[in-house]
């Protein structure tokens, strides 16, 4: 997870770090769970060390790092302006699985066909656990919007393996 | 020229995919057509008898005779009084007794010539004219006697071969000959107890031989007398031509023979009438069932075709094409069959009408049947093309093949039945329009075979009381029974036609309910059952329906309906429980055939 | 595992069915084998034409197989005679068809009593039935509708209530969402899984990944074959955040 995802959640008002954590597993539903609780803890040093939050200590001079509120600086802000104009996407990385296939065929490594359906078994997986968790969901929180998105990713790259496998069905029975 | 092949592409393709559905049709058109042909020939057949055995035989004026070999001058004298053109004879006739295969009748023997005559050449229907040691018969005497062309028969002691069968305009048919012979002659029933004079002769038959013959038979069998046939130069006149020529001559004028013939003629006529009546309600019955499911079915194409592009233009055209086709092929195949069926039929009443020669067809028939069928094809075209024309594409497409009725009570009600009566009432929810046209077609078979057996008992009870004699009513009762097999056929034709429609409608619907547990056994059970029901409702119904319109005939033909005879009670019953049993024998086939359709193809070709 | 000490419901061995002959011959099935236990959801995918409907046909006795057999419930089905299939068909298997197929002149209600009718149930009996039926699945409201006063989820829960309404030992699904769109299809979706959950056996053909995806295994077919089984269950174990980028 990118640090200006955590910047951002601080941007309404300064918190403490549990106070974080709940706001993001909100958003996140099930997903939230499987977030490591540290690696918030190591963002924030780090965000603090960058000199984008600022920690608030509180009025009774207890230095315990659970009780310390985050706040953004005037760097911090800009650069949540920033982050939040920003249009960049994650990349599918395809390529890699595509050259996997090329290179299990030209050298004879393994059957592409194989290496598809064994690739399909796992998507599938995935997608029944998504589907799964989003169906647990109520239809309009965020998580729910979130399993969707996962879903419908899925289904594509499932219609794409499809594609892999017609082609090197084809490719097989030219050759 | 491209588009006349698209079309015609178009129309035979959909034939084709369509096997079922256009055979049905063209069965349907073809009885129709079969019928209209039958009637139309007949009609003109039974209409003017006389007239066309006159035309055919150059009948006579007048026909005039004489008791006594004396007054033979007489005869020769009016030859060629003033306002006769042309005359035959005089002609030797004596009284004689015919014996042919066991069965005898007095008969009257005319001489003829070899040769033709100027005047009433009796028209050969079957065999040759008279030669020597052979005979010729008049054709209802022929048929009365039940002798045919070769046959021996033995008069006045001598031996003759039947030569012939003819037919002639110089004297009504047999029974209701004129007499011409010296001992006189009664026609008609004898009543019991009655002894009639030992020379008169009774209900004589007509026949020709030779003259040479007929004389040489005079030596042993007694007085001959003579007959003379006229042509006058003014045939509406006859009044005024016998008036100043009679004295010892007696005559009859072809208006007197006219009125005899036809009083025999029209029985038969009406007979024949109402046959066509019934049959042409038969045919409307099926044509009405097959039309009316294929329009609903070509909404849906109509729809399809406009979807990829068709104009209404061509749509219509497309249907037009299918309809002529099936219905051109119906109508010549009608025409073909109907015009060899007639002689069947009219063959047994020729003598009776004494018609000359086999009803053939006209052109007006053949037009008219033409016209029928080509107008069936216009109106089966109409309605869908006009109907998708104006329908937007999309609703026509979503029009299902025939979009079943709901019928909210029967489906109710049928909840409480056993699984195949539960069918049967769905089946005939879906469709009451179809289940009403099945009710008429057999209330009109069972009115007309209710009118037939009326007939029949009425003319049981003739030969005692005098109206008819034993050979007429042989005759007419002939008629009555092939009229009876031709409207059964028909029936039988309508009963499996709207069963097999009914399969067709259903067959989507059929196999659901098969997938959902029917076993076929129930559905075909279903399927045959929701024709019988119809059908005891139309024989129940037919049953005041004939007695109404066996009224309506008595009262057409001046009848005296208070003496018939009804049909008794157990006639009527056997009647129904027949007209049941043979619908449910007749369905049998098409509806295990329905019910036992493979499920799955059905129900992937055709999406509900 | 206990799974496999059961006997399976459905079994089907070296199952074939050909249409046509000679030149035009088509092996639309050509030798499946197949065991499914009570309980499980399976789905079957593959490419058009590859067999799959043929296969749930013959898994149903709606069709007869060219070769090999198809135990239900450990009993031969595919001799049987059309009368006992059809009795069969009553109690122990039902469909839910692409087309839905419900009968036009029918209401909702009508259409699911219908098979509990044929059934030989009584007429209040069949009626209750039907009424909760259509009652468990949201459409207490539209007993009364006509299907074309349905929308396509709505239809198709119906069908699927007719296919309930016998409590068969296994409902076959053919492209149970084909011409659905997607927020009808999570309709369908969810009523699978309530009847999983719920223990009825389920195979389901269909096109769509996210419906072959509730299935505890998933068979893809393809020329007639079954080429590939996938266990679906327990698969990732929670570790969905990885799917969104929140876990490596
Ligand atoms: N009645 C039939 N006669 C001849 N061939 C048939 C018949 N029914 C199916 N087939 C053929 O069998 C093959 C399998 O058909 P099937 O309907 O089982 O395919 P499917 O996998 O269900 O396809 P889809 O996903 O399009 O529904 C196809 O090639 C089809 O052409
Ligand atoms: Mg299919």
């Amino acid at each position: 997870m990118r640090q200006e995802v955590v910047l951002a959640m601080l941007a309404k008002e300064p918190s403490h770090g549990y106070q974080l954590r709940a706001r993001l597993r909100e958003a996140l539903g099930p997903l939230g769970d499987a977030m490591n609780a540290g690696h918030i803890y190591v963002t924030l040093t780090r965000l603090e060390k960058a000199g984008l939050v600022a920690v608030e200590v509180p009025a009774d001079g207890a230095d315990r790092s659970d009780r310390k509120a985050y706040g953004l600086t005037p760097d911090g802000q800009q650069r949540v302006a920033e982050w939040i104009a920003e249009v960049s996407w994650p990349k599918p990385d395809l390529a890699e699985f595509h050259l996997k296939l090329v290179a299990a065929a030209s050298a004879g490594l393994a059957d592409p066909l194989t290496v598809v359906d064994t690739q399909r078994r796992e998507l599938l997986r995935r997608l029944r656990d998504a589907q799964r968790a989003a169906m647990a969901e109520s239809a309009r929180s965020n998580a729910a919007l979130l399993l969707e998105g996962i879903v419908l990713r899925l289904q594509a790259d499932l219609r794409w393996l499809e594609a892999c496998e017609q082609n090197w069905t084809h490719r097989r029975s030219g050759s | 020229m491209g588009r006349i092949l698209l079309v015609v592409r178009l129309a035979l393709r959909d034939l084709r995919q369509r096997r079922t559905e256009a055979a049905l049709l063209m069965i349907a058109i073809l009885a129709a057509t079969t019928t209209l042909t039958l009637g139309l020939v007949l009609r003109e057949a039974a209409s003017d008898p006389y007239e066309s055995t006159r035309a055919a035989t150059n009948g006579p004026d007048v026909v005039a005779h004489v008791a006594r070999p004396t007054d033979l001058a007489l005869l020769e004298e009016l030859a060629t009084a003033s306002g006769v053109t042309a005359h035959s004879g005089p002609y030797p006739v004596i009284a004689g007794r015919l014996q042919a295969a066991g069965r005898t009748s007095d008969v009257q023997v005319e001489g003829r010539d070899a040769t033709i005559a100027a005047v009433d050449q009796p028209e050969v229907t079957q065999g040759s004219w008279v030669s020597g040691g052979q005979v010729v018969l008049e054709a209802a005497f022929a048929d009365a006697l039940d002798v045919n062309v070769g046959d021996p028969v033995t008069l006045g002691g001598k031996s003759f071969t039947v030569a012939g069968v003819a037919v002639t305009a110089a004297m009504p048919p047999h029974p209701a000959a004129s007499c011409i012979v010296t001992t006189g002659c009664v026609n008609g029933a004898i009543p019991q107890g009655r002894n009639l004079p030992a020379r008169l002769l009774h209900n004589p038959g007509l026949v020709w031989l030779t003259q040479a013959e007929v004389r040489s038979l005079a030596l042993t069998q007694g007085p001959m007398s003579y007959v003379t046939n006229l042509k006058l130069a003014d045939p509406g006149d006859t009044q005024a031509f016998v008036a100043a020529n009679s004295g010892a001559l007696i005559m009859q004028t072809w208006q007197d023979i006219l009125a005899e013939a036809t009083d025999l003629a029209k029985d038969s006529q009406i007979l024949l009438l109402i046959g066509a009546w019934l049959l042409g309600l038969l045919a409307i019955a099926s044509l009405s069932v097959l039309v009316g499911g294929r329009m609903a079915d070509q909404t849906r194409r109509v729809g399809l075709l406009k979807a990829v592009g068709g104009t209404p233009g061509l749509v219509a055209a497309v249907l037009l094409a299918e309809y002529l086709l099936v219905a051109l092929i119906a109508a010549a195949a009608g025409l073909v069959i109907g015009a060899l069926t007639a002689p069947l039929l009219t063959e047994s009443s020729a003598g009776l009408v004494g018609s000359a020669g086999t009803p053939s067809l006209t052109w007006s028939t053949i037009g008219l049947v033409t016209a029928v069928a080509l107008g069936v094809a216009v109106v089966a075209t109409a309605v869908p093309a006009v109907r998708g024309a104006r329908s937007s594409t999309v609703s026509a497409l979503a029009n299902a093949a025939r979009p079943p009725r709901r019928t909210g009570w029967l489906i109710a009600v049928s909840t409480r039945l056993p699984v195949p009566l539960l069918l049967t009432l769905r089946l005939t929810a879906r469709q009451p329009r179809r289940v009403v046209l099945g009710v008429v077609s057999i209330g009109v078979t069972v009115s007309g075979i209710y009118v037939l057996l009326a007939l029949n008992t009425f003319l049981g009870d003739q030969p005692g009381t005098g109206a008819y004699s034993e050979a007429q009513v042989i005759v007419l009762r002939h008629v009555l029974g092939v009229w009876m097999g031709v409207l059964l056929a028909l029936a039988a034709v309508n009963a499996i036609v709207i069963t097999w429609a009914t399969v067709l409608d259903n067959r989507h619907s059929s196999a659901l309910t098969r997938a959902l547990g029917a076993t076929p056994g129930e559905m075909s059970t279903a399927l045959a059952v929701a024709q019988v029901l119809p059908a005891f409702a139309g024989a129940v119904l037919g049953l005041p329906g004939g007695f109404a319109l066996f009224a309506a005939i008595n009262a057409i033909t001046g009848g005296d309906g208070d003496r018939a005879v009804l049909p008794s009670l157990w006639q009527l019953l056997t009647l129904v429980v027949g007209t049941v049993f043979a619908v449910a024998v007749l369905t049998t086939v098409p509806a295990c055939i329905g019910g036992r359709r493979p499920v799955t193809e059905t129900l992937q070709a055709e999406p509900a | 595992m206990s799974e496999t000490a059961d006997p399976p419901v459905l079994h089907a061995r070296a199952l074939r069915k050909e249409y046509g002959k000679g030149e035009g011959l088509v092996r639309a099935v050509d030798g499946v084998d197949l065991d499914i236990r009570a309980g499980e959801t399976v789905a079957i995918m593959g490419p058009s034409g590859c067999g799959k409907s043929t296969l749930l046909h013959l898994l149903g006795g709606l069709d007869r197989p060219s070769g090999g057999e198809v135990l239900l419930n450990g009993r031969r089905i595919d001799n049987l005679s059309e009368k006992a299939l059809a009795r069969m068909r009553r109690t122990d298997v039902s469909y839910v068809f692409q087309s839905f197929h419900l009968m036009e002149e029918l209401t909702a209600v009508e259409n699911v009593e219908l098979s509990a009718l044929l059934a030989g149930c009584s007429p209040r009996t069949a009626r209750r039935r039907a009424e909760e039926l259509l009652d468990q699945l949201g459409l207490a409201g539209r007993s009364k509708f006509l299907p074309s006063a349905l929308s396509g989820g709505q239809r198709q829960r119906v069908a699927v209530a007719r296919a309930l309404s016998n409590e068969p030992l296994v409902v076959l699904a053919d492209e149970p969402t084909g011409n659905l769109d997607s927020a009808a299809t999570l309709d369908v979706l969810q009523l699978f899984d309530e009847l999983h959950e719920y223990g009825q056996t389920l195979v389901i053909v269909t096109h769509d990944a996210r419906i072959a995806a509730t299935a505890d295994r998933m068979f893809s077919m393809r020329d007639g074959v079954l080429i590939d089984e996938t266990r679906l269950t327990g698969g990732t174990n929670g570790k969905l955040g990885a799917l969104v980028g929140l876990e490596d």
